[in-house]
């Protein structure tokens, strides 16, 4: 029985997950992939890369399918570095597709990284809201432009962070409840 | 030039009676069950729990603390109905009501639990502490 058992696992072919992680390995030695599986049995690859690998892998990416889709750009303020997660969906012809995520971090005290609008142009759509949202500057990009933030809001104030270049607390503002408003004051 | 295809269909529809609810003049189209109305409030159930602060996702309940209540303000409900799930003595539950329209926000209809309540509230349990206190000097005399 259990002879049985590794003579049928012998020839098992690797998924796609694990093609791509091989590739990706083979070409960039220092970058971190692993698959991870969540509870619904989804296989994501996750892909943490440095600043200077950034770019050449996401060119790499679009070599190895010149298919690929680039889904959505997320940026995040960790405290001390700032992130930015590109999600990708890759061989998608037969289903499951394989989901990558690759991310990136970068000191607050020097953000900045490559555009990459070149290679995946919609790539600039988020770039765009990231520099504006967390103000992680993307250099060598074609249109630097405000996406989402009205004309009249203050330069260097970026919402999304956590820091003292977050919104202040005057900035925020209350409707009331009037309960509250009739003790004088929105503020609890 | 062509004739519209819509024609014989819109021709047909001619000698049908209208499909509408003349609303003023009738009764509104029923409400289904389990339907998410007006929020209603049952002040002497209330324990306090603070659980329908917690999860109102619209900021509609401020929590008393002096007499272990909330005040609700339901001008800014959007119904969805988590704080009556959530709640250990069903002390807030849904009603069939819809027909909201109103000149004030602040209008007596949307508030629960209003200020006099609350004073009245207030008065009443200051009442009931001295009259613990004098039982429970009686007692120790």
């Amino acid at each position: 029985m259990d002879e049985a058992h590794t003579v049928i696992e012998a020839p098992k072919e690797p998924t796609k997950e694990e093609k791509v992680v091989e590739a990706i390995k083979s070409r960039f030695p220092n970058v971190e992939a692993e698959i991870r599986e969540n509870k619904l049995g989804r296989k994501r690859i996750w892909v943490r890369v440095s600043r200077e690998d950034y770019k050449p892998l996401m060119a790499f990416l679009m070599e190895l399918d010149p298919q690929a889709h680039y889904s959505i750009g997320i940026e995040q303020d960790f405290g001390d570095s700032l992130g930015f997660m590109s999600h990708l969906t890759l061989f998608y012809e037969d289903d499951p597709a394989v989901s990558l995520l690759v991310e990136v971090k970068v000191p607050k005290d020097d953000p900045t990284l490559p555009d990459i609008s070149d290679i995946f142009p919609i790539a600039l759509q988020f770039e765009r809201e990231v520099m504006e949202m967390v103000g992680l500057d993307f250099e060598g990009a074609p249109d630097k432009r405000r996406l989402f933030l009205p004309e009249d809001f203050p330069e260097g104030i970026y919402p999304l962070r956590l820091d003292e270049k977050g919104i202040s607390e005057e900035m925020v503002k209350n409707a009331g409840h009037p309960y509250l408003l009739r003790r004088g004051g929105g503020k609890p | 030039m062509r004739l519209s295809p819509l024609i014989p269909t819109v021709l047909r529809n001619l000698a049908k009676k209208p499909a509408t609810n003349l609303f003023p003049k009738v009764e509104p189209v029923p409400v289904p069950e389990n339907f998410r109305g007006r929020l209603i409030y049952d002040v002497d159930k209330c324990v306090g729990c603070r659980m329908c602060v917690t999860v109102c996702p619209a900021g509609v309940f401020v929590y008393l603390p002096e007499v272990r209540k909330v005040t609700l303000w339901t001008g800014r409900c959007v119904f969805c109905s988590q704080c009556v799930d959530v709640c250990p003595t069903n002390a807030l539950k849904m009603s069939d009501e819809f027909l909201l329209a109103s000149y004030d926000k602040y209008d007596e209809k949307f508030i629960w639990f209003k200020e006099e309540e609350i004073e009245e509230l207030k008065k009443k349990l200051e009442e009931q502490k001295k009259a613990k206190e004098a039982a429970k000097k009686a007692e120790n005399k």
